[in-house]
């Protein structure tokens, strides 16, 4: 997990008001700016890769055994990726653990941006609920959160699910830090200041105004939310506190570095970090050539 | 706003974080199915005993007195006794936390002396090849995972080509003089790794933050008023570049923490990081709680002691 991913940047010109239904679309506009950008466009094409593994995982290898006969064999034409120490095939463990990886990024970032979104759009709509919010989210960001995520998943037992809310649990601070400072500058403008005269029924207006306005930060702590959550369970798997019943990368990880076999087989440590490095490295291009796509003018990179 | 006041204001908020660490601790403590006083008792435990387990720790009383009797622990430095090693929790963090201090301070160190001349050199070449090819550096280092960059350096340098012990902080009897130089050996695989995952936002935060200064008006005036640019560029705009990176090493310090317990598991570096690896594997509960308090801790004050000479080096902070 660790270092912070870029921070989108944020002017007051990329708000938008509330999509105008008959006019240009500023989504389809920044589609067609994205599509010229190669880096983007490519890491785009990965993630889909990503994600029809994930979803084709028992079509393309069977699950990993419990062991084998070949031994800590090299990559080779039987086992593309070589086989561990009790014998069992690392790609299969590899594409099931891309399953378990990509969805618990998924599911860990839904919730985070669900939550932090919701945080962060009350708080900038109610004041005194934002001296709240504030405080928690930069007491928490100032926090140690791995050794933090490692006592609760110890506490409460691993399992697929103690991941996902763990991770989650500490990621929406993250959220709503990025979805506050634009919520705070768009609840400004005149034209929500308008719909107040026009209704008293606030929830409409935050879902009619306010949350179309944050939507391109919403997408880009998506990205950024998710790429973190796969570093943050790669990191608690690493540690051994993974769901002990499914494939993980982080988990093939760990039982390189407890077997004792890492020294000696480079194929066990070099895939599921390349999974992982290529996982994060697309969702972080993906999020910047959205980011600048959505700039008009000039290509700040 | 007097300094006095700045820092007493930092201090307060830093007591607030704390207090905030200890909270979270407790409830988490008390909530969890895992609760690691009750996990003393077992399925056969008589309804007598288990009552008396109960008033021994406390754990009858209402939660918040149980509150305030556990803040009067915290406060007499009492975390616990672990449950594998029968000593308090206290003696086993800090007989690691130099370590992990050594470590952590280090890599800090080394990703400000390579990061701000790289940042720099980003920044004066802007949009040109040495630009592109930094921040290609820096996006990839930031999607590193740590224990990645860890084993490799360990299989190439520490088992390839042997420069580098591969485990551990100190050689088996080494005394003297060469007993430091056994401990730089020992750093250096771990340190680099540490620093190689926060080089890159620091580097890119250096570069986005020094193109804005050289877009200030005092910039542009100093180049009317032709001074060499290598001057204007390290004098007048990386000055006020180095301010907002200084608040960034105090932010980052969080997850740098998180890192340094990954890398010190790949290394068995004797810090907390790997206490806390060894606790996992364990399920040793005092000894996990008391290492992120005592991180937390580390943390804040850390963070504290960066804002507090932000505000002696920044003379808007004593003028506003």
């Amino acid at each position: 997990m660790t270092a912070p991913l870029p921070t989108p940047e944020l002017t007051q010109d990329a708000v938008d008001p509330a999509p105008d239904r008959s006019g240009t679309r500023p989504g389809r506009a920044t589609w067609r700016a994205f599509r010229k950008l190669p880096l983007g466009v490519a890491s785009l094409v990965v993630l889909a890769l990503l994600v029809v593994v994930t979803v084709a995982a028992p079509l393309l290898a069977p699950y990993p055994a419990s062991f084998g006969p070949d031994v800590l064999r090299p990559p080779g034409a039987a086992y593309p990726f070589g086989t561990d120490s009790l014998g069992r095939d690392v790609m299969s463990q590899i594409v099931w653990g891309t399953q378990q990886s990509v969805l618990v990024a998924v599911a860990a970032s839904a919730i985070a941006i669900v939550a932090g979104t919701l945080v962060a759009v009350l708080g900038a709509y109610v004041p005194r609920v934002d001296a709240v919010v504030s405080m928690v989210v930069d007491l928490t960001l100032s926090l140690p959160v791995l050794p933090l995520m490692i006592l609760v998943a110890a506490l409460a037992g691993p399992s697929t699910t103690t991941i996902i809310l763990v991770v989650a649990a500490f990621s929406w601070p993250e959220v709503t830090r990025l979805v506050r400072s634009q919520a705070l500058s768009v609840v400004k403008l005149p034209y929500v200041d308008a719909a107040r005269l026009m209704t008293r029924r606030h929830a409409w207006i935050i879902g009619r105004h306010i949350v179309p306005a944050v939507t391109p930060v919403i997408v880009v702590s998506v990205v950024v939310t998710a790429s973190r959550a796969v570093l943050s369970a790669a990191g608690l798997a690493f540690l051994g506190l993974g769901d002990p019943t499914t494939w993980s990368w982080g988990r093939i990880l760990y039982e390189a570095q407890t077997s004792g076999a890492m020294g000696s087989a480079w194929w066990l440590t070099l895939f599921p970090s390349l999974a992982i490095l290529l996982l994060v490295l697309s969702a972080t291009l993906v999020s910047i050539s959205y980011d600048d796509a959505r700039k008009p003018r000039g290509h700040g990179r | 706003m007097s300094i006095a006041l700045f820092v007493a204001r930092r201090l307060g908020r830093g007591l607030v974080t704390i207090l905030f660490a200890v909270t979270v601790t407790f409830l988490l403590l008390r909530l969890l199915p895992g609760d690691p006083a009750l996990a003393v008792a077992s399925p056969n435990t008589t309804d007598e005993a288990r009552e008396a387990l109960l008033v021994q720790y406390g754990l009858d009383r209402p939660l918040i007195v149980q509150y305030v009797l556990y803040l009067g622990q915290l406060l007499q430095g009492d975390l616990g006794t672990s449950f594998t090693q029968s000593v308090p929790v206290v003696d086993v963090l800090l007989e690691r936390l130099p370590w992990t201090l050594l470590l952590t301070v280090t890599s800090l160190v080394l990703t400000v002396v390579i990061g701000i001349p790289l940042g720099v050199l980003a920044a004066a070449h802007e949009h040109r090849f040495l630009d592109r090819f930094v921040q290609v550096v820096g996006v990839t280092g930031q999607s590193l995972f740590v224990p990645s960059i860890g084993i490799v350096l360990l299989l190439v340098f520490g088992l390839a080509l042997g420069w580098f012990p591969i485990g551990g902080a100190t050689g088996d009897n080494v005394y003297g003089a060469a007993w430091y130089g056994s401990v730089v050996a020992h750093l250096v695989l771990p340190a680099v790794s540490l620093t190689l995952i926060q080089l890159g936002s620091y580097v890119l935060t250096m570069r986005g933050t020094l193109i804005d200064a050289l877009a200030a008006d005092h910039v542009t005036l100093a180049r009317a008023n032709g001074l060499p640019y290598r001057r204007i560029l390290w004098k007048h705009a990386l000055r006020n570049a180095l301010l907002p990176a200084t608040t960034l090493i105090g932010l980052q310090l969080g997850f740098v923490v998180g890192g340094a317990v990954l890398t010190e598991t790949v290394f068995a570096y004797p810090g907390i990081g790997r206490g806390i690896y060894e606790a996992v594997t364990q399920l040793d509960f005092p000894v996990l709680q008391g290492a992120f308090l005592l991180l937390a801790v580390t943390v804040v004050v850390v963070n504290m002691l960066t804002d507090i000479a932000y505000g002696f080096l920044d003379p808007r902070v004593k003028a506003s």
